[in-house]
C-alpha cells in the first residue's frame, strides 16, 4: 500500500459527503470509506431538508459550494417557507425531498467529482495519535493518508433498541462501527453517549388519507441553490393528525418496557426532537400532538410520522398507530427505534474542527454531539475544508459566530459543549439579522474564496450575484425619496421591499432575489452594526492576557467569590474570564486596575 | 495590555432635563470624521485642538445649531481623538443628536468608559486609578444604596428573559408546533411595560435621595469644595477654623447625575461645632456618601464614620501648599490649582441614584415599546432585537454582564415540540 491519500473520509453521511466534496474541490485527492456504499446519502430519518435556522446552513453550504442543496433542489415534493410573516430574518426555507432520490443525488456528485470509494469497515485509526498515518479496514487492511476526517455519526458504537429488544448497529440493517470506537476509546479519546430516534414507517395504502387534513405546498417555489436551478416539478401533499387520550394511555401502558424508562439507555436525547415516551411523561395532560404525515418519496410505499419518534415495542406501535384518525388500518412497514452512540466531548475538538491531541484527525457530524443532517453537513464542509487544506500544507481556516450559522455552531460545540444533541436554533445567533437565508452567498462569499473551495462555476455565479448587489446598492445610495436616501429609507419601520422598488425606475429590471436581499441588508444596517461592534469590544478583551497573574487571592480589587472563581478556571483572556458564570463587569475592572498598577511598578 | 477600542463611543456630559446647553462626548479615532460628517463640514476642519460652529443636519433637516470642541489623539481626557458636541439643552434634540452619532457609527458609552478609556492610554495615573475604583465599586454601591431598587430591576429583568423566551419560542416553533401562543405575547407584553413602568418610578424616587456629604477635620477646606463643586458662593467661606456650623445643601448635577451635595462642620470642633457634626454623623444612615476631607490626607476619618457612611472618598486636600502628602489611596485635590477636581466630579458621577438610572429606566422601556409594537407588525426579528437591547441595558444596572446569549435549552424546555 504505497498509495497515500490526501484526505480519507469515514462516514458516507451527510457530513461525511460535504467534507469529501469540500477537500476534492481543493484538488486533493480523495477516499471515501463507507460499510456499505450502496447507502450513501442516505435520509436516515425524516425525508425533509431545513427548517428555521437550518435552511439558512443549506443556503450556506451552497454558498460554500456543497451539495446539499442542489441535490435537495433536485428532489423537493414540498415546499415551505416556515414564518413567512415573523420578519425577514427568520423565515426558514424547508422542504420536504423524495428520500430515495436524494441519496441517488448525492451519490452522483460523489462518483462524478472523482473520489475514490471503498466499501469496508474502518477499525482503527492507523499509527500513533499525535500524528496518525492513515486507518485500518477490516478487509482492505491499512490505508495511508495525510489527513483523516471522521465521520460516522450514530454508527460510532450504535446501539439501536426497541422495547426490550436491542443489538448492535447504526441503523436499522447496518452494523454499528464497534471496533472504531474501542480503538478510539484506547487511544484516551474523551467519547460520551448520545441517544436519538425514528418513528415508524407507514405502508401509504393502509391509510384512509380522507381523514387527514392536507398540507399542500407552497405555490411560490424556491431552490435552496443560489444558481439559476429549476425547482424541482414533481410535487407531493403532506398530511397532519393528531394523537388523542388512547394514543396516550397507551404510551403510558408500555412504558415500562421503555428502553429510555427502564434505564437501558444512558444516552441523552434532543430536546427537540422528544420520544413520544417523553412527551408523555413530561406532558401528562396533553392529549393531543401534531403528527405530521410525509411521504418518503414521489408516490412511495411509506409515510414518515413526523412527531412519533418511538422506541417502544413492535406491539405498543402498532396499536398507537390504529388509534390516529385515518390510521384504524394501518400497517407498519419499519417500527420505530431509538439509536445511541458515542460522540466526542467538545475538549476534544478544535475550532477548525480539528481532534486537539492530533495533528490530523479532523471530526464532523454527530460524532461532534450535534444533531440534524444541516448540522451535520456544515460541519462536514468545515472539517473537509481543512482536512484539505493541513494535506496541500495551508494554514486552517475558522468560521466567524458572526458570519454565519455554522460559525456560530462550531463557536458553541467547541468552547461549551452541550449536554444534548446540539440542534441549530436561529435563538443561538447574536447576529441574526445578519445571517439570513438571503444573503448567504454574499456574506459568504470572502470566506469561500480564502477557503479555496469554490468551483470556477460557482465563483463566476457567486460574483455576479455580488455585482449585481453592488449595482443595486448604488442606486440605494444614490437616489433619494423626499429628500431621503433610498438606503436611509429602507430602515424605516413598516417599509417593505415592494415599497422601496416601486421608488426608483432603476430597480425595476433588478435580479429580483438579489434585490431584495441587498434592501433587507439596508433594512437592519444599524442593528448590524451595532452587533458587530459590540463583538470587536469584546475581541479586545481578548487580546489582554492574564497569565502573568499567579494568584488572584491576592487581589484586592475584586471580590472574594471572583477571586475564587478565578482562581480555580484561571482563564488565559479577560474575554475568557468574562464568560465565567458569576464574573461581573465589576471584577473586570478591578483586573484591569490591577494589572494597570502591576505595569506602572 | 491594550484596551484601544476601534468603536467611537459617545454619552450626553450633562443631566437631561431641559437646560440652556448640553454636552455630548464623543471618542475614539474617526471621531472627528463622524462629526465633519453630520455637520456637513470640510474635511479635516476638526483636525487638532479646534472650536467650530455649525449645524447638525440630518435629511435637509436642521437638528440643532451647535459648537464642536476638538481634541486630538494624545491630548484629550480619554488620549484618544475625542470631540464635545455643546448643544441646545432641549432633551429631544439631545437625544436626536444622540441618535444620529449612533446611526453614523458611534455607539453609546458603558458606564465608565471615557475613564476606563484613559486609564488604558496612560491618562490616569496611580492615585487617579481611584477614579476607577470607584466604577467597579458601582454595583456593590446599588446594593447598599437600594435594594429596593435592585429588586425592582431583577423583576424587570427577568420579566425581559421570560418574554424573550416566549418570543424566541415562537419564531422557532410557532409555525410548525405551537398553537395560539402568538395571542398570548400580548399580554405578556402588558405586564412587562408595567414592570418597566414600576422600574422608572423607582428610578426616579432613588433620584431625590442620592445624597453626598463632605466631611473632615475644621479647616481642610469644605466648603471651598462645595463651592467649587456647586458653582455657588453659597457656603460661608474663610480662612479661620470654624466657618461652617450649619451644614448647607445644594442640588448639584455631575456628568450627568443629580445629587445632593451636604456641607458639614469639622468633626474636630468644639462647642457648636462639635454638636452639628455629631448631628451630621448621627444622621448617616448607611447609604450616604462622604468625601472625606484633610489637609494633606493625614487625618483618616474616624472608625463611626466609617462604620456609618456608605462609601467614603478621601480626599488630600490643599494639595497646592502642601509637599507632604498621604497618597496612597487617597485623591489630591486642591481648590486652587484645580488639580483632581476631575477625578473627583468622575467619582462622583459614578454615584448611583441619578439621572442616569432614569435614562436607563426610560431607555429600557423604549426598547420594550419598540418591542411590542414590532411584533403587532409581524416583525418578531425586531422585535428580538429590541428586547436583547432592553436586556442589556437591565444587565448592566444590576452588573450582570452583557452576556445576553439565550440559553435556548432553558427557554424551549417547556415547549412540547419535534418529531
Amino acid at each position: 500500500m504505497m498509495n497515500t491519500w490526501d484526505v480519507i473520509v469515514v462516514g458516507g453521511g451527510h457530513a461525511g459527503i460535504e467534507a469529501a466534496l469540500a477537500a476534492t474541490r481543493l484538488g486533493c485527492r480523495v477516499v471515501l470509506i463507507s460499510a456499505k456504499t450502496s447507502r450513501i446519502g442516505e435520509m436516515s430519518c425524516n425525508p425533509a431538508i431545513g427548517g428555521i435556522a437550518k435552511g439558512t446552513i443549506v443556503r450556506e453550504i451552497d454558498a460554500l459550494d456543497g451539495s446539499m442543496a442542489r441535490s435537495a433542489d433536485a428532489t423537493t415534493l414540498h415546499f415551505r417557507m416556515l414564518n413567512r410573516r415573523k420578519g425577514p430574518a427568520v423565515w426558514g426555507p424547508r422542504v420536504q425531498s423524495d428520500a430515495a432520490e436524494y441519496a441517488r443525488a448525492q451519490q452522483l456528485y460523489i462518483k462524478s467529482s472523482g473520489i475514490e470509494i471503498i466499501e469496508d469497515e474502518v477499525t482503527a485509526l492507523d499509527g500513533v495519535t499525535d500524528r496518525v498515518t492513515g486507518v485500518k479496514c477490516r478487509k482492505s487492511g491499512s490505508i495511508r493518508g495525510k489527513t483523516v476526517v471522521l465521520a460516522a455519526g450514530t454508527f460510532l458504537g450504535g446501539r439501536l433498541f426497541r422495547g426490550e429488544e436491542l443489538w448492535k448497529g447504526g441503523r436499522i440493517g447496518d452494523l454499528s462501527a464497534e471496533a472504531l470506537e474501542k480503538d478510539l476509546t484506547e487511544r484516551m479519546f474523551h467519547v460520551e453517549r448520545f441517544k436519538t430516534g425514528t418513528p415508524a414507517r407507514i405502508v401509504r395504502s393502509t391509510v384512509n388519507t380522507a381523514e387527514l387534513e392536507v398540507q399542500r405546498s407552497e405555490l411560490t417555489k424556491f431552490t435552496f441553490s443560489f444558481g439559476k436551478y429549476k425547482p424541482n416539478d414533481k410535487e407531493e401533499v403532506c398530511y397532519l393528525t393528531y394523537t388523542d387520550k388512547n394514543t396516550m394511555n397507551i404510551a403510558k401502558d408500555f412504558l415500562h418496557l421503555s428502553p429510555l424508562m427502564a434505564g437501558r439507555i444512558d444516552g441523552t436525547g434532543p430536546r427537540y426532537c422528544p420520544s413520544f415516551e417523553d412527551k408523555v411523561v413530561k406532558f401528562p395532560d396533553r392529549q393531543r400532538h401534531k403528527i405530521y404525515v410525509e411521504p418518503m418519496g414521489y408516490g412511495s410505499r411509506d409515510f414518515y410520522l413526523n412527531g412519533l419518534s418511538t422506541s417502544l415495542p413492535r406491539e405498543a406501535q402498532l396499536k398507537m398507530v390504529r388509534s390516529l384518525p385515518g390510521f384504524e388500518k394501518a400497517e407498519i412497514s419499519d417500527y420505530g427505534y431509538a439509536v445511541e452512540y458515542s460522540y466526542f466531548h467538545f475538549s476534544e475538538i478544535d475550532e477548525t474542527l480539528r481532534l486537539r491531541r492530533t495533528e490530523n484527525v479532523f471530526a464532523a457530524g454527530q460524532i461532534c454531539g450535534t444533531s440534524g443532517y444541516e448540522e451535520a453537513a456544515g460541519l462536514g464542509l468545515i472539517a473537509g475544508a481543512n482536512a484539505g487544506r493541513l494535506a496541500k500544507s495551508l494554514e486552517p481556516l475558522i468560521m466567524s459566530r458572526m458570519d454565519s450559522y455554522i460559525g456560530v455552531m462550531i463557536d458553541d460545540i467547541v468552547s461549551k459543549g452541550a449536554d444534548e444533541p446540539y440542534r441549530m436554533f436561529s435563538s443561538r445567533a447574536e447576529n441574526r439579522l445578519y445571517l439570513r437565508q438571503d444573503n448567504a452567498d454574499r456574506r459568504l462569499y470572502r470566506s469561500a474564496d480564502r477557503f479555496g473551495i469554490l468551483s470556477e462555476q460557482k465563483r463566476e455565479l457567486l460574483t455576479g450575484n455580488l455585482k449585481e448587489a453592488d449595482t443595486i446598492w448604488n442606486v440605494l445610495e444614490g437616489e433619494t425619496v423626499d429628500g431621503t436616501r433610498l438606503s436611509k429609507w429602507c430602515r424605516r419601520p413598516g417599509v417593505s421591499v415592494e415599497d422601496v422598488v416601486t421608488r426608483s425606475r432603476n430597480l425595476v429590471n433588478r435580479d429580483e432575489r438579489v434585490l431584495a436581499s441587498v434592501i433587507l441588508d439596508e433594512k437592519y444596517r444599524g442593528y448590524i452594526e451595532r452587533n458587530l461592534r459590540r463583538h470587536e469590544s469584546r475581541r479586545d478583551l481578548e487580546k489582554i492576557s492574564l497569565r502573568r497573574i499567579s494568584s488572584y487571592m491576592e487581589i484586592d480589587e475584586i471580590c472574594w467569590e471572583a477571586r475564587e472563581v478565578l482562581e480555580r478556571e484561571r482563564p488565559e483572556t479577560l474575554a475568557r474570564a468574562e464568560r465565567i458564570p458569576g464574573i461581573r463587569p465589576t471584577d473586570l475592572n478591578g483586573l484591569l486596575i490591577y494589572l494597570g498598577r502591576q505595569r506602572s511598578t | 495590555m491594550n484596551t484601544k477600542s476601534p468603536e467611537i463611543i459617545c454619552a450626553v456630559a450633562t443631566p437631561e432635563g431641559t437646560s440652556a446647553l448640553s454636552v455630548i462626548r464623543v471618542s475614539g479615532s474617526g471621531s472627528f470624521e463622524l462629526l465633519e460628517n453630520i455637520m456637513s463640514l470640510e474635511k479635516n476642519r476638526l483636525a487638532g485642538m479646534r472650536r467650530k460652529v455649525g449645524k447638525i443636519i440630518e435629511e435637509g433637516r436642521i437638528v440643532d445649531e451647535v459648537v464642536a470642541v476638538s481634541w486630538p489623539e494624545g491630548r484629550s481626557f480619554t488620549g484618544e481623538e475625542m470631540v464635545e458636541i455643546i448643544c441646545h439643552g432641549i432633551p429631544h434634540s439631545v437625544r436626536e443628536i444622540m441618535e444620529i452619532l449612533i446611526r453614523n457609527g458611534a455607539r453609546r458609552a458603558e458606564p465608565g468608559e471615557f475613564a476606563r478609556r484613559a486609564f488604558g492610554n496612560g491618562r490616569l495615573n496611580a492615585v487617579q486609578i481611584i477614579a476607577l475604583a470607584a466604577l467597579w465599586d458601582t454595583d456593590r454601591g446599588w446594593k447598599a444604596f437600594d435594594s429596593v431598587t435592585e429588586e425592582c430591576c431583577r423583576k424587570l429583568l427577568s420579566g425581559i428573559e421570560s418574554t424573550r423566551e416566549t418570543v424566541e419560542g415562537i419564531i422557532e416553533f410557532g409555525e410548525t408546533h405551537l398553537d395560539g401562543n402568538d395571542k398570548r405575547v400580548s399580554s405578556v407584553f402588558g405586564d412587562l411595560m408595567e414592570r418597566a413602568q414600576d422600574f422608572i418610578r423607582e428610578a426616579a424616587s432613588i433620584e431625590k435621595s442620592s445624597r453626598v456629604m463632605i466631611m473632615g477635620p475644621v479647616n481642610s477646606g469644605k466648603s471651598t469644595l462645595f463651592n467649587l463643586l456647586t458653582g455657588k458662593g453659597r457656603a460661608l467661606v474663610s480662612g479661620e477654623p470654624g466657618t461652617t456650623r450649619d451644614g448647607s445643601t445644594c442640588f448639584m448635577e455631575v456628568s450627568g447625575r443629580k445629587m445632593q451635595l451636604c456641607d458639614t462642620a469639622g468633626t474636630d470642633g468644639l462647642g457648636l461645632d462639635r454638636s452639628a457634626s455629631e448631628a451630621v454623623i448621627d444622621g448617616l444612615d448607611g447609604t450616604e456618601r462622604v468625601i472625606w476631607m484633610s489637609v494633606g490626607g493625614k487625618t483618616p476619618p474616624g472608625d463611626e464614620i466609617k462604620e456609618k457612611a456608605g462609601e467614603i472618598i478621601e480626599i488630600a486636600a490643599k494639595s497646592d501648599l502642601i509637599t507632604e502628602k498621604e497618597t496612597e489611596g487617597v485623591l489630591c485635590v486642591s481648590s486652587v490649582s484645580g488639580e483632581g477636581l476631575e477625578e473627583l466630579k468622575l467619582i462622583l458621577s459614578r454615584i448611583p441614584g441619578s439621572m442616569s438610572l432614569a435614562g436607563a429606566a426610560g431607555r429600557i422601556f423604549e426598547s420594550i415599546k419598540e418591542s411590542c409594537s414590532f411584533i403587532s407588525n409581524g416583525e418578531y426579528d425586531l422585535a428580538a432585537e429590541h428586547l436583547s437591547e432592553a436586556e442589556i441595558e437591565a444587565r448592566r444596572i444590576i452588573g450582570k454582564g452583557e452576556n445576553i446569549r439565550l440559553s435556548v435549552e432553558r427557554a424551549l424546555s417547556g415547549m412540547c415540540v419535534g418529531k
